[in-house]
């Protein structure tokens, strides 16, 4: 039983290698991987995306994947956040009146190698993930990205410290919730801020708006004091990365809550309705 | 000549990543098998950062090996750490 298993493993990775291999070489994608010419589509988008000459078109912010992400699909991503946000609001209402809380000390977590290290490392975790969400408009990078990087810091804490310290340190369940609201607050405030902005000026906008379009002639400053910030891009990453970030700590911290204290809530609430 | 460097790097990459694939399946101790997972999700990291795809390395890096082999071992611990004989 065992060998046929182990032959259907092989056999099945040699026909997926193959496959793909045969795939990237003759497939639609030309013969240079990556190609060396760019293909039309991505010249469309790469001609657009900073162009002072053709404003009616353009994201005006230099980093492509950025621009098409939240200014020429904008809808698809907010949609994108609003999923991670209902997952997250799923596991919060499966532990719901589930508390548990202990005063930190030095016996809990960790060796104190291990506690140094965390230490000397969370302070760089957190500053590339500021670097990735900040420059998101410039270079590769964006708010997920800084948020998923920002989160790995509070990750390495409740690992390594134990969920008391970072409690201690008053990163509890709830103010977590209260910086992932502000997250998507800011989401949607974004959004409709050039919208709102038309309003009292009386023109017309569009929901998502970044910089002026057909028969709107309004949109947020591609440049600040001569910096380049996207309009509303910059605006959009600082609030994703704050709602990605403060998402997954809630779900470590929600993980991090003893299975036995869970267990024991689930039976209690089980039995008091019937 | 420094072209082809890439290409040999991403043929090594891919193939260690079937290797771990292919032991993270095996694997009967489940913690092991999120290692060799994490192992693979950092080859594979590499491979996107060798296609021209920074974006993707940077949502890849933190979500692949620091929070989904977190989030599996958080799971392991509650649950069982072997995977049973059938």
């Amino acid at each position: 039983m065992r060998r046929i298993l182990h032959v259907v493993i092989i056999s099945s990775v040699i026909a997926f290698t193959v496959l793909a291999a045969y795939a990237l070489c003759v497939g639609g994608l030309g013969y240079e991987l990556p190609p060396i010419e760019p293909r039309t589509l991505a010249k469309i988008y790469l001609s657009t995306t900073f162009n002072p000459s053709l404003r009616i078109l353009s994201a005006m912010a230099p980093e492509a994947v950025t621009a098409i992400v939240w200014d020429y699909r904008g809808l698809d991503t907010v949609f994108e956040t609003t999923v991670l946000y209902l997952a997250i609001i799923a596991s919060i209402a499966i532990m719901r009146g589930i508390e548990h809380h202990e005063p930190y000390d030095e016996k809990k977590g960790m060796s104190i190698i291990g506690k140094t290290a965390t230490k000397i490392i969370v302070p760089f975790i957190v500053g590339v993930a500021g670097a990735i969400a900040l420059h998101g408009h410039l270079t590769p990078g964006g708010g997920f990205q800084g948020g998923a990087t920002a989160a790995v810091a509070p990750l390495l804490v409740l690992v390594i410290f134990s969920v008391y310290f970072l409690e201690g340190i008053g990163l509890t369940k709830n103010r977590a919730l209260v910086l992932r609201s502000t997250g998507l607050l800011g989401v949607g405030i974004t959004s409709f801020i050039v919208f709102m902005i038309a309003l009292i000026k009386g023109f017309n906008a569009f929901i998502l708006q970044n910089q002026p379009k057909p028969y709107s002639p309004i949109g947020l400053p591609y440049a600040f004091n001569g910096n380049i910030i996207g309009g509303t891009l910059l605006l959009f990453n600082i609030s994703e990365m704050l709602a990605v970030a403060a998402g997954f700590t809630i779900l470590f911290i929600l993980l991090a809550i003893p299975e036995e204290k869970v267990k024991k809530v689930i039976s209690s609430q089980g039995e008091s309705h019937g | 000549m420094t072209y082809i460097l890439p290409y040999i790097l991403m043929a090594l990459a891919a193939l260690g990543s079937i290797v771990a694939v292919y032991l993270a399946i095996i694997e009967k101790d489940l913690l092991k098998a999120a290692l060799f997972s994490a192992i693979q999700s950092t080859l594979y990291a590499l491979l996107y950062y060798l296609l021209m795809a920074p974006d993707i390395v940077l949502t890849y890096i933190p979500v692949a090996v620091g929070l989904y082999p977190a989030v599996l071992i958080f799971l392991i611990k509650k649950t069982e750490r072997y995977e049973g004989e059938s």
